[in-house]
């Protein structure tokens, strides 16, 4: 079913317009047109997606998913990614530490190889050290983060391409 | 448990008393002879047991060293930290013994004591220094129950027993730096160091390596840690008993570790917080390059230091070296 509003929606509840279309589905009503002073709904039954008929000015249209998700923005064409690139993240807040001692050197660097065990970084939280792993096979392709800056949960530490 | 840790145990519940050889051979279900060459072999361990032909065994002083089965009869058998304990005369770092073991697949609870450690450790790769048989340097294996945010409890949990033991045990009165050094005077007596084994969602172990300065003299304090460092010793002018502080700790440990499992972890922060001394003063945090300076304001929720920046930005610090830049005035 598609759903075209031809102006904002902010002022009409979304309980109201899903109990319209609830009547329009029972009663096998295709169109429902109301129109207000500052506000006009046209809801059309159809196929989903399915545009306005030829001839029909195109309003300017937005799609209208779901009950109760508010408006979502029109569907991304889903992309293929560019590369199948993965990312380590941090599973605690903390600060992020690229090497041991702070005199030594990084655990990895862009373009090091490193396997599941191989540790990529410290997290330290109250003195709590985390040796992050990187839990793949690949090799480092971005240090996301600065060393000894704050992280937070999930964030992404590196990037990494499989092999 | 050994025959020694039995015999020991015997003699302890028996007090300044003495326990007939008969009477222990009779409870331990060895012969009188056992009984002789086990006694003989606890006395080259440097326990004084005197012994007569009327009056059994008695149990005179124990000497100041860690006896991994002895530490272990004198703690509760519910006792989760401690339930298995091993003593090296000398190691690397005990965390590095631990490590192995937890890789092993060796349940929590485990707990290995050095006399002494070669590579001792602190944060970011500073040494420790542990010199033999003055100190406890130990490592408890954990598996808890938590998620890797969560670890933090457990600095807290280990900050709080571990104060508690040392003001019990040694009577003296220890407060809390952020997160979880041990201060007596406002010196450091006691550090710990924890490390972490986790996925993303879950713990897979953790490491509390905790470093405790017993009867430490000030030259054993290199150079440039004098002025900051202390001993329980030092602070109190006579040797403390390290067994006797090794069970207290280990006894506050699981008791803390406990509250944790049981979802008390509320209370463990209110104790902590109550004598966390770093509160209401100026500090610096040192990240690596990076300087934050400010008031320590009040403690997040999960033990974080919240603190207010000269700019008036309330900052949340989790990490890194803090300096409390004014002494603080509960000092005597």
């Amino acid at each position: 079913m598609a759903v075209l509003l031809t102006r904002t929606i902010i002022a009409v509840d979304l309980k109201d317009i899903k109990a319209i279309i609830d009547l329009m589905k029972k009663n096998s009503v295709s169109e429902f047109e109301l129109e207000k002073p500052d506000f006009k709904i046209r809801l059309k039954r159809g196929n989903n997606g399915a545009g306005p008929a030829p001839g029909e000015e195109p309003p300017p249209a937005m799609t209208y998913v779901q009950p109760p998700v508010l408006v979502a923005p029109p569907p991304m064409p889903s992309v293929p990614p560019i590369t199948n690139e993965l990312e380590i993240k941090s599973p605690m807040i903390g600060t992020f530490y690229r090497a041991p001692p702070p005199d030594s050197a990084p655990y990895i660097e862009v373009g090091m190889e490193v396997n599941r065990e191989t540790v990529v970084c410290i997290i330290e939280a109250m003195k709590v050290m985390n040796e992050i792993k990187a839990e793949a096979k690949g090799v480092i392709t971005q240090v996301l983060v600065e060393n000894a800056r704050p992280v937070e949960f999930g964030q992404s530490l590196f990037k990494l391409r499989p092999s | 448990m050994s025959l020694d840790a039995q015999i020991l145990q015997s003699l302890r519940a028996a007090g300044p008393g003495a326990v007939s050889g008969a009477e222990l051979s009779h409870r331990l279900k060895v012969s009188r002879a056992a009984i002789w060459s086990r006694v003989e072999a606890l006395r080259c361990l440097g326990y004084d047991i005197q012994a007569g032909p009327h009056l059994g065994y008695r149990l005179v002083s124990v000497p100041d060293v860690l006896h991994a089965d002895d530490l272990r009869s004198r703690l509760d058998k519910t006792q989760v930290i401690g339930r298995q304990i091993q003593v090296f005369q000398e190691t690397t770092s005990t965390n590095d013994v631990v490590e192995k073991l937890a890789r092993d697949g060796v349940q929590e609870g485990a707990v290995v004591f050095a006399e002494a450690q070669t590579r001792g450790r602190g944060r970011r790769g500073r040494k420790w220094v542990s010199p033999a048989n003055k100190g406890l340097w130990f490592s408890v294996l954990l598996r808890p129950p938590l998620h890797p945010a969560e670890a933090t409890q457990l600095t807290i949990a280990s900050a709080t027993a571990l104060r508690r033991a040392i003001q019990t045990e040694a009577g003296l009165e220890a407060s809390i730096k952020w997160p979880n050094d041990i201060l007596i005077r406002g010196r450091k007596a006691a550090g710990i160091l924890s490390e972490l084994k986790a996925e993303l969602d879950q713990i897979r172990y953790v490491i509390l390596g905790i470093g405790v300065d017993v009867n430490l003299n000030h030259a054993d304090f290199p150079a440039d840690l004098r002025t900051q460092a202390t001993s329980l010793k030092a602070e109190l002018g006579r040797e403390v008993a390290r067994p006797d502080l090794a069970v207290a700790i280990l006894k506050e440990l699981d008791r803390d570790y406990s509250r944790i499992r049981r979802g008390h972890f509320a209370a463990l922060a209110a104790e902590w917080e109550e004598h966390c001394e770093t509160l209401g003063h100026e500090v610096v945090i040192q990240l690596a390059e990076r300087r934050v300076e400010g008031r320590a304001e009040t403690l997040a929720e999960d033990g974080a230091l919240l603190v207010r920046t000269d700019h008036g930005h309330l900052e949340r610090i989790v990490g890194g070296d803090v300096t409390v830049t004014v002494s603080h005035q509960g000092a005597r």
